[in-house]
Parts: structure tokens; sequence; C-alpha cells
């Protein structure tokens, strides 16, 4: 599959990727918003006939207080299903925190995920190096809790020889 | 400016500070306290304009979004206020400004340019005017008016450094490089840079040298582009590169341009367009017919960019495109068996690209079933005793099974798929994706149903999947169980809305797609053309969306991305989701056209119980909904309620044709190259008489498919129409020269050659139809259309049932026997399956599912 930095036009797929993948969907303008605010950090994976089959949308923080180093954040990373077993989380995940660290000089990067999604929590841990460090109370629509999981990337070098 | 302000407009020292408190609240967004300030202005001076507008600006602004029943009456007495302010002051720029604003708010772009361009004749140099003035402009793409915008703006802010950039971007838009450089420049020499961050810097200069390139100006953009890096403003990462490798390229530097791909490929050796770009640096052309020397060379290239990047499996994939015969053979083999031990279930997709040839498909067939055959005997796959993993066997089953049933396979093996999944099930009956194997190898056979269940069993197996989930409810869908595939896809949408309703708010394409063709083959044409007239309206919004990034972008300085978004929204609806909805939609506008008694309501008694339940509902619901909105204020206020539930509206149009045109133009802009388009297209200049666009439609799908079997069809059709019209003389005159270039033969030359030698189903169907049209004999179009069951013939059920569909308005004594033939051809398709089979059947299958849930739940509970 191909990776690729995400483009405009690769922005309906990455909805109707998520559409299929995932409960927690946004608008075309959300999708929008990113990469016109953030161009470089958002990836798809591509397959032979063009369609996108994985993608990570990723921001920055964006109004970032005082004293705080600048911090990447992922709104939302999926793999569709039958293109599983390829590694591709890993590799869209990799290129965004590149373009994080290269484009705006990030010290880490955040997501969140549902506390009852022990599949994404052991492949954000296990495999990508994330540790929970904060719990947010009712955090999804429907009312379920999120664990704030974050990863330092001065540690990078330390996680990739792990792994 | 107040010591000049007319007389009518003047106000008393305590309104006039009234005045001024409403324009900051209105900006604070304190809707109700301004609403309250306009109240005590307007009683005292109920005639003064800019009161009236500035309240219909903030009562407009307070209304909630979507609209809510109670909000319907307030929109229409905000609308009808701000008429009635330019009434009382014609001459005041706030007037004209809220009316432009307003209708900037309805999508009416051409009331919205003329109240702003009103407004700033009232007042020129009114900055928050002109900013607006340039989104709608820039919006609307009138360019110039635009770019003399951002001039004139600039010639008043001039200090301010998106002003300048801005300016630039608009020459850009303008089709000026040079000036847009130019502007860059002067901006340099004139404002100092430091207020702009980091990723800002990086934004800017990265789009300058983007335009560079565009200018054909690469030695200086490469100078550019290197002191940009050496200082620090832009990152080597990415873009930045790809750039550096354009313009060395463009500059004739082959050999540093190979180098900065290699660069990017140690960034991303996952990216396609990096390896495509350093073999082509390389000097291989790519696209040219290969000779044996390059081929060898790009697969030596591909071989060691396989050893430096041993986690991407890109070279390693593009070397099957490039290699033949026994080369092919020994890489596809090592792919293959990769893939298996790794039980990758995309295996078969991936690899399936180079199916398109058919020796390679040949091989790959050969690869697979060998391997099966040694797993199958416990044999080692390679000579040094290495034992492969126990589940790849299974992966080579599930493999070989979609590869048997594989459409461009010239007899595909539905029943061996069947069997080969069925072993794998035996070995693993926990795995998802063999259920979902066997789903698709008997939607391929037509078994649409027993497709559904099957994929129903994947979707048991892991119930929190949501891209199960969907699969099943598009099987069902396709299946024509459309309140099952609802209620499944329920699981996923909001609670509090319909799933219908949730899936249609977050634009999601393929379930408006899926749903709208189940009820058209239902035959139920209002609802499908609901769905698909939602598709366009999300397209319409995917439009709409770019408005408030026009003033955006300019702020946040990401000037690349924006001009691809414009590029992009311009050609947005070539998009394969419009385009399907699209042609969907004109075919039912012209069945309506045709027989518009298709639109009335025939109804068997359980769907017009059904009906009236549902419309008792919609009732009801509506008349809640008034009462509430009568009642309360804020609560309990919905939504406005859908005005066309059933989609008979839409279906009853007045101007079926008219309404097919519309969804037609954005496809002739940006289709063009399709042959569908003109195709359609002919169908609606036809049926409007517009011959001369008809004939255009003919020439255009000719240029791009010449032999394209509805376009051979069409020509006869349009023949026949036209000698039979009564024609103007010059129309007639273009005809007669045209024609003969289309018709390469006599039409009963034509039907005789497609009647005689047509392979495909689409030839067949058509040469039927094209035989029809010529001599009106239904035998021969009968004969004709039986082919489509013959032996040598691909079975292709949607041609057999577009045959009966047109037998049975033509011809519908002929329906049986056609029918019985195709059923012989194709047992298992679904549509050719008698009434009380299906009963039967269905009965089995739903017994199958019962016990599959049981099994599941005793192995669950182990």
């Amino acid at each position: 599959m191909d990776i690729r930095q995400a483009t405009i036009d690769d922005l309906i797929g990455m909805q109707n990727a998520n559409l299929l993948n995932l409960p927690e969907n946004y608008t075309f303008k959300y999708y929008l918003y990113h990469a016109l605010t953030w161009p470089e950090l958002s990836y798809v994976a591509v397959d032979p006939r063009g369609r996108i089959v994985g993608y990570i949308l990723a921001k920055m923080e964006d109004e970032p207080s005082p004293n705080t180093e600048p911090s990447g954040h992922v709104t939302s990373i999926s793999v569709l299903r039958p293109y599983r077993r390829l590694g591709l989380a890993n590799k869209l995940m990799k290129q965004s925190q590149e373009a994080m660290v290269a484009h705006y000089k990030a010290s880490h990067i955040t997501l969140h995920v549902r506390k009852s999604n022990r599949a994404a929590i052991s492949l954000y841990r296990d495999t990508l190096g994330f540790e929970v460090h904060a719990m947010e109370k009712g955090y999804y629509a429907d009312g379920e809790d999120a664990y704030g999981m974050r990863y330092l990337f001065n540690k990078k070098s330390e996680v990739e020889s792990t792994a | 400016m107040a010591h000049s302000a007319p007389k009518h407009r003047q106000l008393p020292d305590k309104e006039s500070k009234l005045f001024r408190e409403l324009l900051t609240q209105y900006e604070l967004k304190q809707y109700k306290k301004g609403i309250k300030a306009a109240d005590t202005i307007l009683k005292k001076f109920p005639n003064h304009g800019e009161t009236l507008a500035l309240k219909a600006l903030t009562l407009h602004s307070s209304l909630p979004e979507p609209l809510t029943v109670s909000a319907v009456p307030k929109k229409e007495e905000a609308e009808n206020m701000a008429r009635l302010a330019i009434k009382k002051d014609i001459t005041s720029h706030i007037t004209w400004h809220v009316l432009g604003i307003l209708a900037k708010s309805r999508k009416d772009w051409d009331e919205a340019s003329r109240a702003f361009a009103m407004a700033r004749k009232q007042d020129p140099d009114n900055i928050p005017l002109i900013r607006d003035s340039i989104a709608l402009l820039t919006h609307t793409r009138q360019y110039p008016a635009a770019l003399a915008a951002r001039h004139h703006y600039l010639l008043l802010r001039p200090q301010i450094r998106s002003s300048w950039l801005a300016l630039v971007i608009a020459h850009q838009l303008n089709g000026d490089l040079d000036e847009a450089l130019k502007v860059f420049e002067d901006y340099q020499t004139t404002l100092k840079e430091e207020g702009a961050t980091g990723p800002e810097k990086s934004q800017i200069l990265l789009h300058i040298l983007r335009i560079y390139i565009e200018a054909g100006k690469d030695q200086e953009g490469l100078e550019k582009l290197r002191q940009g890096v050496r200082d620090g403003v832009i990152s080597p990462r990415g873009e930045c590169t790809l750039l550096k490798a354009q313009m060395l390229a463009n500059l004739g530097r082959q050999e540093d341009a190979l180098q900065t791909y290699q660069e990017l490929l140690e960034q991303n050796s996952d990216n396609l367009e990096y390896y495509k770009g350093y073999l082509q640096k390389k000097g291989i052309g790519l696209n040219a017919e290969l000779t044996d020397d390059s081929r060898s060379k790009i697969l030596d290239t591909l071989s060691s960019f396989a050893e430096i990047f041993p986690r991407s499996a890109a070279p390693r994939r593009l070397a099957l495109d490039y290699s033949t015969g026994d080369k092919f053979r020994e890489l596809a083999r090592a792919y293959i068996v990769k893939g298996l031990e790794r039980g990758v279930p995309s295996l078969f997709v991936d690899v399936k690209g180079v199916y398109t040839d058919a020796e390679k498909m040949k091989i790959v067939g050969e690869i697979v079933e060998e391997i099966v055959g040694k797993l199958e005997k416990d044999a080692s796959l390679s000579n040094d005793d290495s034992i492969s993993p126990p589940t790849m066997l299974l992966w080579a089953y599930y493999y070989l099974s979609l590869h048997l049933s594989y459409p461009l396979q010239t007899s595909p093996n539905y029943p061996r798929s069947l069997d080969l999944l069925n072993k794998a099930i035996e070995h693993t009956p926990t795995l998802p994706e063999l259920y979902m194997a066997k789903a698709m190898v008997l939607k391929r056979s037509g078994d649409l149903l027993n497709a559904a269940y099957e994929m129903e069993k994947a979707r048991l197996l892991d119930g929190q999947d949501r891209f199960l989930n969907g699969k099943s409810a598009k099987y069902w869908l396709r299946a024509g169980e459309i309140k099952k595939a609802e209620e499944l896809l329920a699981v996923f949408t909001k609670k509090d809305l319909s799933p219908v309703q949730d899936l249609t708010d977050l634009q999601c394409l393929w379930f408006l797609q899926e749903e709208g063709d189940a009820y058209r083959k239902e035959g139920n044409l209002a609802m499908a053309l609901k769905r698909y007239q939602a598709l366009a309206t999300v397209f319409q919004d995917y439009e709409d969306d770019q408005y408030d990034f026009h003033t955006y972008c300019m702020r946040r300085m990401t000037f690349g991305a924006y001009v691809s978004l414009m590029r992009y929204e311009d050609q947005l609806r070539s998009h394969p989701g419009y385009f399907n909805g699209a042609l969907a939609a004109i075919e039912i506008y012209t069945q309506v056209f045709d027989d518009p008694s298709i639109t009335e309501e025939n109804f068997s008694p359980e769907e017009e119980a059904e009906r009236k339940k549902q419309a008792k509902k919609a009732q009801k619901a509506e008349a809640k909904a008034k009462k509430a909105a009568a009642t309360s204020g804020e609560k309990n206020d919905p939504p406005v309620p859908d005005a066309d539930p059933t989609g008979i509206q839409l279906l009853k149009t007045e101007t079926p044709i008219d309404d097919a045109l519309k969804l037609w133009r954005p496809l002739e802009r940006l289709a063009a190259e399709r042959v569908e388009t003109w195709l359609s297209g002919y169908e609606i200049f036809i049926r409007k008489k517009i011959y001369l666009a008809a004939l255009k439609a003919l020439k255009s799908a000719q240029s791009i498919a010449p032999s394209d079997p509805q376009l051979q069809y069409q020509i006869l059709h349009f023949q026949k129409s036209t000698s039979s019209a009564e024609l103007p003389e010059s129309v007639k005159a273009v005809i007669n020269s045209e024609l003969p270039s289309l018709l390469t033969t006599t039409p009963e030359e034509l039907s005789q050659s497609l009647g005689g030698n047509a392979k495909s189903p689409e030839e067949i169907y058509y040469a039927a139809r094209g035989v029809f049209e010529v001599n009106g004999d239904k035998q021969q179009m009968k004969e004709t259309l039986l082919k489509l069951g013959d032996e040598g013939v691909t079975p292709n059920i949607k041609y057999m049932e577009k045959s009966v569909q047109l037998l049975k308005i033509i011809s519908p004594e002929d329906v049986e026997e056609v029918q019985k033939k195709y059923r012989a051809r194709c047992p298992s398709a679904w549509v050719f399956t008698p009434s009380t089979e299906k009963e039967t059947k269905r009965r089995d299958f739903e017994g199958g599912l019962e016990g599959f849930q049981g099994e599941r739940y005793e192995e669950g509970k182990k």
C-alpha cells in the first residue's frame, strides 16, 4: 500500500474510511479544517485501485499556553479491517509524528481512546509506545470515559530499539 | 462621517449610543441584548433604516442551526426586515451590507454580489465590507474583481502582513504568476517579517516555491529553497524536498534529482510516487514500452531497495508489475508465500492488480494451487524443511477461493471457491474473514440473499466491529432487505436520530448510493430519487464548505493547501460519488418523462397500510412539533421536519428532464472524459428534442469509445428519431452532414454485425435493442437476448436483468422463455429464483443463522 501525505483530494476518501471503521465521525468541514491548518500532518494509505484504506488525521494543539512545548494530537487514526496486519497504522503514525517534529517542533503527541477499546489501547501502548497519562470522565458523546495517552518524542530512539 | 449623515439617519445622543452598543452586542454574539437595544431605538424611530438592518442581522444570527420549527417565521421576519431597511435608507452601506450577508447565508450569490457592490458604493473604504466582498468574489470565481478588491484592501492596510500575501494569492488565482512573485518581492522589501511564527514563515516560503515552479523559474526557486533550508525556515522533510527534486528535474539535472528522490525514499520508503520518480530519473521510461534491458534495470534497482528497506512492501510489489515470465513467477511466489505466512487478508486485493495481464493471472493461480497442494500434504514449501505456520493453508484456501471466483476469469468456479472456504472454516470456524469471503463469492455468483446471510455470520463473530456491521448492512441492501440493513446500521449511529438521518448528516456516501440502488431495484423510484438527491446535496455542502476558508487561510497563511482546495472544488463533481448517483437519478427522470404514470402510487395492500402508517406518524410528528413550537421557546423545539419523507414530490416533478439536466451539467464540465457522461447526455437531449446537443453528445461519446455498445444503439436511435422528426432546414443540414461520420456502416449492417459477432454481455444487450430500433422485429430481439445465456458468453446478471426488464415492456410474452435460459446459466442468481423457492431458501438460511448463533454462543462460553 502506498503511504503518503494526505491532500485535499483525499479528504472524502478519509471520511469514507472513518465512517466504515469507527464510531466517532465528523463532517467534511472538520477534515478541511485539519488539512487547511496543518497540511503536513495527515497521512493516508492507498490501495492499488486508489482507494483510501487507512489514514491518520492529525493536528497541533491549537492554543498552547505559554511555557508549554508544542504538542501534536491524533484526532483519528484507522485502517480498514481487510488491510490489517500490514503494519499500516504504525507507518502512518510514524510519518505523522516525524512531520510534527520537523515542521512544528513538537515535543510529544497525545490522543484519546475509549476506555473499553482494548484493541486500540494495546496498539497504542504496545506497538506505538504511548502511555496513559490521564483519564477524562465522560469524554465521548455517549458518556464513556476516555484515556488520554501520550508519547514523548525524545524517548523515540528507545522505543524504536525495542520495536 | 457623522456630520455628513443625511437627516433621516441621524439619531439623538441617547439612541446613538444605543446604536453603537447594538453593534458591539452583535459582534459579541449577545443577540438577546442586541434585539432589545434595537427595539428601544425603533420605538422612537420606527423608520430608522440602519437600526432595522442591524436588528434583522442580529435576529438572523440568533437562529438555531439546523432551523427549528419555531425559527422559521423568525427567519422570514428577519429577511423582510432587511428589505424594509433598504427602503427606509437606500444610501446606507449598513442596510446593503446586511442584505448581502443574509443573501449569502441563503447561498443566493447573485443577490449577495449585487448587495455588496451597492454597499461598497456607499462606503468604499469599509474594511469588514471589503473582506466580505473578497470572500464572495473568490467563492464565485470572479477573480479579476477579487483581485481589485484585494488591491484596495492593501492600500488601506499596507502594514498588515496578510494584506500583501493575500494579494499574492489573488494574483495567482487570477493566473498572473509573475505579478504574484513581484508582489511578494515588494512585500519583503516593505515589511519586516518579524511577527510571523516559524510554521507561518515555512508555509509562506513553501508556497512561494510552488509558484516559482509553476512560473517555470526553477533556478530562482532552487536558490530560495536552499536558502530557506539553510536558515531553518523550512524543513527538508516532505514537500520541500519533493519540490527540490522537481526543480532539479526541470533544470535537467537528472543526477541531482535522482539523489533527491533517494533522500525522499529515506524519509518514507512506502511512497510509490518517490519510487516512480526515482526510476524515472534513472532514465527508465515507465510509460513507454519497456525493453528487456530497462526491465532488468528496474528490477535490479527495486531489489536493492527491497534490501535497504526490508519493512516496505512497495519495492517487492512494484517488481511484480515490471517482471514477466519466469522472473515474474519467481518473484510472485516469494511475495505470495510471505503474505500467506503473515496471514495478510488483503493479499488478494494487493496482487490482483496484475490480473489485467491474463498470463500473470494464470501464473498466480498455478502458484497458489501448488502451495495449497503442498501444504495439504504437510510438505514443506521450501527445501530447507522449515515448517510453515498452521494457519498458512487457511490463508491459501482464502486466496484461492477469491482467485477462482474473480470476475475477470472466463469461467469463474464458484462451487470450488465455496468448497475451499468451507474447508478453511472447518479449520478455524471463528474467523470473520472466511465468512466475508464466502459472502463475496456468493455475491459474485448472483446469490445475493445467501451472500447476505454469510456476511451476517461474519458480523455476528465480532459485533463491535463497525466495518463488519456496515458490510453486512450493505449486503442486506443488495439483497433488497432495506429494513434489516437500517436496523443493523442503527447499532453505530446516534441514538436520538434515525440511522438514515444520522448517516445523511454525516455525509455517508456509500450508504446513500446503496440504499438508493436498493429502492430503485424494488421499484420504489421515489425513495431512490430521494437518496440520489441527498447525495447531490452532500456534494453541494462540500462545495459550500470552502466559503469560510477564503478568509481563514489568509489568516493562517496555509496558502498551498488553500490553492489546492480551490482547484479541488473546481472539479469536485468529477468524484465517482457524485457521478454514479447523478447518472442513476438521470435514468429515473428519463423514465418518468417517458411514462409519467409510474409516478402514480400503485401499492399492494401491505405497502398501502405501511404508507398510511408512515403518513400518520409524520402528521403526528408535525402536529407535535407545531404545538411544541407554539407553547415553548427554546426547549422542545424540533428541527423543521422533512417536507417530502417519501420522495414522492421529487418523483412527481413537472420538469423531469430539466431536473436531470441540472444534475448532468457538472458532469459535462467535469467528467467529459467519461463515455457514460455523453451516453447519459444523449438520453436527456433527445427527449428535450434538442437534436444538435444530442448529436454533440454522440460525437463526444464516439471520440472516447467508438465501439461502445450503448453508443452504437444510440446512433441508430438518433437516426430513426431525426428522420421522422420535423426539423428546421438548418438543423437538418447539420445532421445530414455529421451523421454519416457517426454511422460507419448502414443501420442494417450495424445491427447485423452487432447481432452476429457480439460477444460481451453489454454488446449483446445493445445489439438486441439496436435490431429492434431498426426493424421492430421482436423475434430477432428475443433471439439476440437469449445469447446472454450461452455457454461461450461470460455470465452477467446485470445485463440479464436489464434484458428481462426490456422484454417486460416490449414483448412480455417472451419473458418466461428468456428467464428460463438465464436461470439455467446462473442457477444461483437470486433475481431468477422463483418466489416459491425463495421462501424455502430464506427459511433455510434463517435456520442456518440461528444454528450459527447458537454454536458461536456455546463456543464463547467455553
